[in-house]
């Protein structure tokens, strides 16, 4: 029998609805047109299996799946992509893969609001971009160079005589939340505040309570935002809430979908890519002479530890029925491209696990890809490398706490906490 | 305003005035020359604005800037030539005014 097509609706950002497709979870919600050898449930990010390990279990998925495979899991079922070039042709093809509902937040669906521009399509996507590219491009995230100079050696200062730290709460937390409040133009006395909401809304699995902070996150937002419009300023805040693409200001909702989406992408991604890499250094002390060693090698040493350590995922919705690799998708499909897993494709990146601070310099999908590409990517390198360059220089020599038994937490950002730390 | 002349693969030529500090990539995109896409936004990480400098423009413009902008022309999906660069990596100067860039038929 035939069935009628799916339309994937373009997210309209004067409008916001919400996503009309449920998702789809557990294997009593597999898709006919699956085929059954096709069906894996890998457990991903969430199971103890994979987070016993998650850094192992990434490259071990090029040697013990095939490239595209349904998983099936309790949370949602989608196609999965491992390979680099496969996750590049999705995140590159918006007239395929779109990014509507590709935020998991749930939000009031009587007072709905996208997250901007991540869940809307090219090319409207692109006056959002507009907006904030120039606060965060290369050129101009050096300006904040000092400043986040100046907040690590601060975060420092209040450790180091004790000899001991947990790396999460008094370093990797509050620099990408201090550097957020300078950016959006928002005072520093925010700072444990938001590191309060940070970890409500993103260590909590609860949709009910999930909307209960977001609701609190929001409506100091929403002052801001008013505030900010009675006093511009250079901040990303005020910048957005002045913007006039074409000459037509954004909407209410438009500003708030905006700024709360800048708040949610900007700060758990930072601490947990500097828990990853602070837990490797803490373990690998000739890596770290290495790079102590060599000190004009930090970009590409940055760029090494992004591939390897990359923490999110990137989901989609098919609009169109499309064939990959032999695997016929249908429109209406979910995609995650496991990106984690794409930076240790053999074929892109041989001798994967190797961290190896002189590969060749080649695209990295650790701030994603395609029109959608991270806009912080070039904010968030320069913290990871000014963390880098700071810590070491003063705690060349640290381990982890002894007796201590380092875990990762079932997130959708891949990360380990607590990290206690001694020098 | 130094004026940058973008050929795209087709022959279509886009005259546009580009501020100084800012480089032949951001030209494009901000004035929506779609043979450049500079999806990482300038950062050497996406290879996804190559272009081949005029010939009577290469001397000026130099070749690759670094050893990463090199390595990322390799992973670009169009050709390499001897005057290939990453737009974004060519800085807008005076000298540059009336600069010739080809773009090629795909980033991607």
């Amino acid at each position: 029998m035939a069935t009628a097509p799916i339309v994937i609706p373009e997210n309209d950002p004067k409008n916001p609805v919400p996503f009309p497709l449920p998702r789809l979870a557990g294997m009593d919600n597999v898709p006919p047109h699956v085929p059954k050898e096709l069906i894996r449930s890998t457990g991903l990010p969430f199971s103890p299996e994979f987070n016993e390990n998650p850094y192992e279990f990434f490259p071990r998925m090029h040697e013990t799946l095939p490239p595209i495979y349904y998983d099936v899991g309790p949370m949602q079922n989608a196609w999965q992509l491992i390979k680099h070039e496969d996750a590049f042709f999705a995140l590159r093809h918006g007239e395929y893969f779109s990014s509507a509902s590709s935020t998991p937040f749930p939000r009031d669906p009587k007072d709905y609001f996208y997250f901007l521009p991540i869940e809307i399509d090219p090319p409207a996507h692109r006056k959002y971009r507009a907006i904030v590219d120039p606060l965060v491009n290369p050129q101009a995230v050096l300006k904040w160079e000092e400043r986040i100079r100046t907040l690590s050696n601060q975060l420092i200062d209040a450790v180091i005589e004790k000899g001991e730290c947990e790396f999460t709460e008094d370093f990797a937390r509050p620099l990408p939340v201090c550097v957020f409040l300078d950016l959006m133009g928002l005072p520093q006395d925010m700072r444990d505040q938001f590191v309060t909401w940070v970890v409500q809304l993103l260590k909590n699995m609860d949709p009910a309570k999930m909307i209960g902070v977001m609701k609190e996150i929001g409506d100091y937002l929403n002052t801001a935002i008013a505030e900010k419009r009675r006093n511009p300023d250079e901040g990303m805040i005020s910048r957005i809430v002045h913007a006039a693409p074409n000459g037509e200001p954004l909407s209410e909702k438009e500003i708030f979908g905006f700024v709360f989406f800048v708040f949610i992408a900007g700060i758990d991604t930072v601490y947990a890519t500097l828990n990853n890499i602070w837990y490797w250094l803490a373990r690998n002390p000739e890596r770290r002479h290495e790079m102590i060693g060599d000190p004009g090698n930090i970009n590409a040493q940055v760029e090494e530890l992004l591939r390897v350590f990359s923490v999110t995922f990137s989901g989609r919705i098919l609009k169109q029925d499309l064939e990959l690799r032999g695997v016929k998708m249908k429109a209406g499909d979910r995609i995650t491209s496991v990106l984690p897993a794409c930076n240790y494709d053999p074929e892109v990146f041989p001798n994967p696990r190797e961290v190896d601070f002189h590969r060749p310099r080649k695209p990295i999908l650790a701030f994603a890809g395609g029109v959608h590409s991270c806009m912080g990517a070039h904010l968030a390198r320069l913290e990871i490398k000014i963390g880098l360059q700071e810590w070491l220089r003063r705690i060349p020599d640290f381990q982890v706490k002894p007796g201590v038994d380092v875990k990762y937490v079932p997130s959708a950002v891949v990360g380990p906490e607590p990290l206690p730390l001694v020098w | 305003m130094p004026l940058v002349i973008y050929v795209e693969a087709d022959g279509a030529r886009h005259e546009v005035d580009v501020p100084l500090g800012e480089n032949v990539m951001r030209g494009a995109v901000n004035n929506g020359v779609e043979g450049i896409v500079g999806e990482c936004g300038g950062g050497l990480a996406c290879a996804t604005c190559d272009c081949y400098v005029d010939a009577a423009w290469a001397d000026k413009v130099g070749g690759p800037s670094s050893d990463d902008e090199r390595d990322m022309l390799e992973s670009a999906a169009a050709e390499v030539r001897p005057t290939s660069r990453l737009s974004c990596q060519i800085a807008i100067t005076p000298e540059l005014d009336g600069l010739v860039v080809e773009l090629p038929e795909r980033q991607y």
